[in-house]
């Protein structure tokens, strides 16, 4: 049996304890919104928080995450209260397809959750293990540095949970 | 050039067409023209057509006949839809609509399909008349409901206006169900549009950024079981026997079946059935494709090259022309196998029971996966219901539905909802490709800088074939089955005398204005499934073209962007598109060591031009800038069409600089990201976006950005180094 908190709630699960993270948090919590593209860590469309980190949940078991906490895109903000970046999302019409932006999203906000004010660098080098097939890097760009440079920026030191 | 049309009764016809995109024309001749629309049963709802459905509360839903891959289609034709009936984009409720012969589409005969760069162009008319004749209903029950003269009434935002008072549509919806509802409403002057032309938030863009929106992998059904599949090392491979004991005994594992492409395992988790996949034992009957490596194409390809070939075009003497002209070159290309590696592997739930069955995928064609499974399952098609979803990508991929038969073939074996997902290995290494290509460029100059004469050649496999061959049983389910497999197999040798395949050639040879042409093809298949890849064949043909030309303008002593406005004088869009970005390139100051490269293409009736600038670093490209120009027409969501080109070109720039597949004994050698990489943020360039202004009729934007970035690249390589790079994706010696 193992135990951790996911966005917010604690949860308990009895698979096997090499399962990765992302299909216990898909096939058996039903949350739907972190997606499968590698398998591998290669890709970054598994991205969730684990203690604030962005992790690649396709090759973290789940034994990993025995007693932490666990935040997903759905933990992080929802229609009704986005988070600054999911805004900023909106606003700048970044998904094409949409697939990955879940998992860019949760590595951008534990960027910023970091380092508020990223150069262009910054945001390279935290992002390159996302890939967009689409080709949305641009706008993922221009919309994690609009967040960065206004004034919301203060709240995005504290993890948002559910 | 030509497309075959399947009409119910199996009888085929051949008619002419231009290459691109799907080519099927279906004809259902009084087959589901009768059949239930599949919208929301809704009370009290109105819903005079196919996509429009009001409710009282004034709710207003578009059912989306096109499939959203990311192209943007939800958020254009939604606009098509606003305009003439009056309704801010913003305020409706987008359905990706099911199966049904009212969702076909008009570039492809009516078959139900999303691809070619087609939607915005297919439908512009049909959807703005569709607004325009549910507004005047409305204003027509409005009238009687008022008491008020039909001339007095005017609209706004989906609200009736009389005086100072504003109704909403809803109030009218029970007396305009009792009207009859007209056909031929005039559509509003370009002048007057509110919505066409201007930028807002593209509509899928709240469910996208929120882990909301559903794609086929997301798909829950009470009691579903998931399968995996165990798959051939080499295309085409069928399994002779298989051992699943060792597999049957693991945790949650309950049937391992046979399906059409190898043996599938169902467990009650998604990573139940695939560790258990891994303790099948499959002994495959291979196909001759099991010889075949990437050396081997490439040689075949070589010597296929001094065969006459199969004309394409002809004009002029090409003989004479090329003893005559000034300058003569002469040049072969390679462009090679390339997976379209969506980020959202294939997948599909189906759910057969005794005399109904339900699918859910996100898929390019909704009435193809319906077809499949009555196919498959033995049902009637008006029992089968095809629930669409959003695409995580397509791309050309998610044409082709082996993923819907698989799970169909489970779900009868198992008596279970399935949910069958692809790994990322399945997709790179067992799916359908765009197919290699060599091709041969021999062209003169004369002493004005005016092309004299251009004489191509291409040598691969034909990809409308393939497609037509894994798409027919999804066209023709109600056939007996034997019926179906004397059709596939018919057409399958049908096809091996198939002479040229317009996608096979096209944009090789038609944008400059050229007195002596001829254009031949060699077909060679070793096997390896094809398919429709982002923008086709003008994937690998612009490539080859654009890098021709600037080795041509060299030649004759001029610069590359005047060689080219000197010879379109035929094509006074494409060469606007030429002056516009030559204007922009004069003014682009390059970074010290950046050079410049140009290139330009039309393909899907969109004419584009890119400049890329490029340095040379340790021997890696990076491309730092790409200004993109643009004309498709008027420009339906401008911000939509800029987003279209710059992911057109980082696609293209993935095929540019790191797309390749081998073949190793007939199997891709690649299998996921690590070694079949794409280009990532810190690799991507700055894309400058020009959309020129334009009142004709409006033309795609999904794939003609894709064409011209490859040669620009090359071009601009071909600056910085000195180094004529002819093959992709482009390595330096």
């Amino acid at each position: 049996m193992i135990e951790f908190e996911l966005n917010g709630r604690p949860v308990t699960t009895d698979e096997d304890p090499a399962t990765p993270l992302l299909w216990a948090v898909r096939d058996t919590f039903k949350l739907k919104g972190s997606k499968y593209g590698c398998g591998a860590g290669l890709c970054g469309a598994c991205t969730m928080h684990v203690d604030g980190q962005a992790v690649r949940t396709c090759v973290l078991p789940i034994s990993a995450v025995a007693g932490k906490s666990v935040t997903t895109i759905e933990g992080l903000g929802t229609p009704d209260d986005l988070h600054p970046l999911q805004s900023a999302w909106v606003e700048y019409s970044v998904p094409q397809c949409g697939y990955c932006q879940s998992g860019q999203i949760m590595s951008a906000a534990a960027l910023l959750a970091t380092n508020a004010a990223p150069s262009e660098q910054d945001v390279d080098a935290a992002m390159a293990g996302n890939i967009c097939r689409c080709g949305c890097y641009p706008r993922i760009k221009q919309a994690i540095l609009a967040v960065a440079d206004s004034n919301t920026v203060s709240d995005l030191a504290t993890e948002v949970s559910s | 050039m030509s497309t075959l049309n399947y009409s119910r009764r199996g009888f085929l016809r051949a008619s002419g067409v231009a290459g691109g995109g799907l080519v099927v024309g279906f004809s259902l001749s009084g087959c589901g023209g009768d059949t239930a629309l599949p919208l929301k049963d809704l009370p009290d709802s109105f819903a005079p057509n196919a996509f429009i459905q009001i409710t009282p509360d004034n709710v207003v839903r578009f059912y989306c006949p096109r499939d959203e891959m990311g192209q943007g289609v939800t958020t254009g034709l939604t606009t098509l839809v606003a305009e003439d009936l009056d309704v801010d984009p913003s305020a409706f409720v987008v359905e990706l609509a099911g199966a049904h012969p009212d969702y076909g589409n008009p570039d492809f005969g009516g078959m139900q399909g999303t691809g070619g760069s087609t939607s915005i162009k297919a439908h512009y008319q049909q959807l703005r008349q569709a607004g325009a004749d549910v507004r005047a209903v409305i204003l027509d029950a409005a009238a009687k409901d008022l008491g008020v003269a039909r001339s007095e009434l005017s609209t706004a935002n989906g609200h009736v206006v009389v005086g100072d008072s504003r109704h909403p549509y809803g109030n009218f919806v029970a007396t305009a169900a009792t009207l009859t509802v007209p056909q031929d409403t005039p559509l509003k002057a370009p002048a007057d549009f509110q919505y066409i032309g201007t930028d807002f938030p593209r509509l899928d863009g709240m469910s996208k950024s929120t882990g909301t929106a559903v794609y086929g992998i997301d798909v829950d059904v009470a009691g579903m079981h998931h399968a995996v599949v165990v798959r051939a090392p080499v295309a085409g491979g069928r399994v002779k026997s298989f051992n699943a004991d060792a597999a049957l005994s693991m945790p949650g594992v309950t049937d391992v079946v046979e399906v059409v492409t190898g043996v599938a395992v169902v467990a009650e988790k998604y990573w139940q059935a695939t560790q258990a996949a891994k303790q099948v034992d499959v002994d495959w009957e291979l196909p001759a494709l099991v010889d075949v490596s990437t050396a081997r194409v490439k040689a075949d390809y070589q010597a296929a090259l001094q065969e006459e070939g199969e004309e394409a075009a002809a004009e002029g003497d090409v003989t004479t022309a090329l003893a005559q002209s000034a300058h003569v070159l002469r040049n072969e290309f390679w462009a090679p196998y390339l997976a379209h590696a969506p980020m959202e592997p294939m997948n599909a739930v189906v759910w057969v029971r005794e005399n109904e069955a339900d699918v859910w995928s996100g898929t390019q064609g909704p009435g193809v996966a319906q077809g499949l499974v009555a196919r498959y399952a033995g049902l009637d098609t008006e029992n089968v219901r095809s629930h669409q979803t959003y695409l995580g990508g397509g791309f050309g991929r998610r044409a082709t539905l082996h993923n819907v038969i698989e799970a169909t073939q489970a779900s009868v074996a198992t008596n279970k909802p399935i949910h069958l997902l692809w790994s990322r290995e399945d997709d790179i290494r067992n799916g359908v490709y765009r197919p290699a290509s060599m091709m041969q460029i021999e062209a003169g100059v004369d002493d004005n800088g005016k092309l004299n004469v251009w004489a191509a050649k291409r040598v691969g496999g034909n990809i409308t074939p393939e497609t037509l061959k894994n798409a027919l049983p999804g066209y023709l389910p109600g056939m007996p089955a034997g019926v179906v497999d004397w059709v596939v197999g018919f057409a399958d040798s049908a096809f091996e005398g198939w002479v040229v395949d317009g996608t096979s050639v096209e944009g090789l040879y038609e944008d400059y204005d050229t007195p002596n042409v001829q254009v031949s093809h060699v077909t060679r298949d070793h096997g390896v499934p094809l398919t429709f890849w982002r923008s086709v064949g003008h994937s690998y043909t612009a490539f080859a073209k654009e890098v021709m030309m600037d080795q041509l303008a060299e030649v004759a002593g001029m610069d590359p962007v005047e060689f080219r406005l000197n010879n379109l004088d035929s094509k006074p869009r494409l060469k606007n598109v030429v002056r516009i970005a030559g204007e922009h390139m004069a003014a682009m100051q390059p970074a010290p060591g950046h050079a410049l490269g140009f290139a330009a293409h039309s393909s899907f009736s969109t004419d584009v031009a890119e400049v890329a600038e490029v340095s040379v670093e340790n021997g890696q490209i990076r491309v730092h800038r790409v200004l993109c120009v643009v004309d498709c027409g008027i420009a339906i969501n401008p911000d939509v069409i800029k987003a279209q080109m710059e992911g057109s070109v980082i696609f293209g720039l993935t095929a540019a600089l790191y797309g390749d597949l081998d073949l190793d004994q007939g199997a891709i050698r690649q299998s996921n990201f690590h070694d079949y990489p794409m280009v990532r943020m810190n690799e991507a360039p700055e894309v400058e976006v020009v959309i020129v202004a334009s009142d004709a009729a409006p033309t795609g934007v999904g794939e003609p950005g894709l064409p011209p970035i490859a040669p620009a690249v090359a071009n601009a390589v071909y600056r910085a180094t000195s180094q004529r790079l002819t093959e992709l994706p482009l390595r330096l010696a």
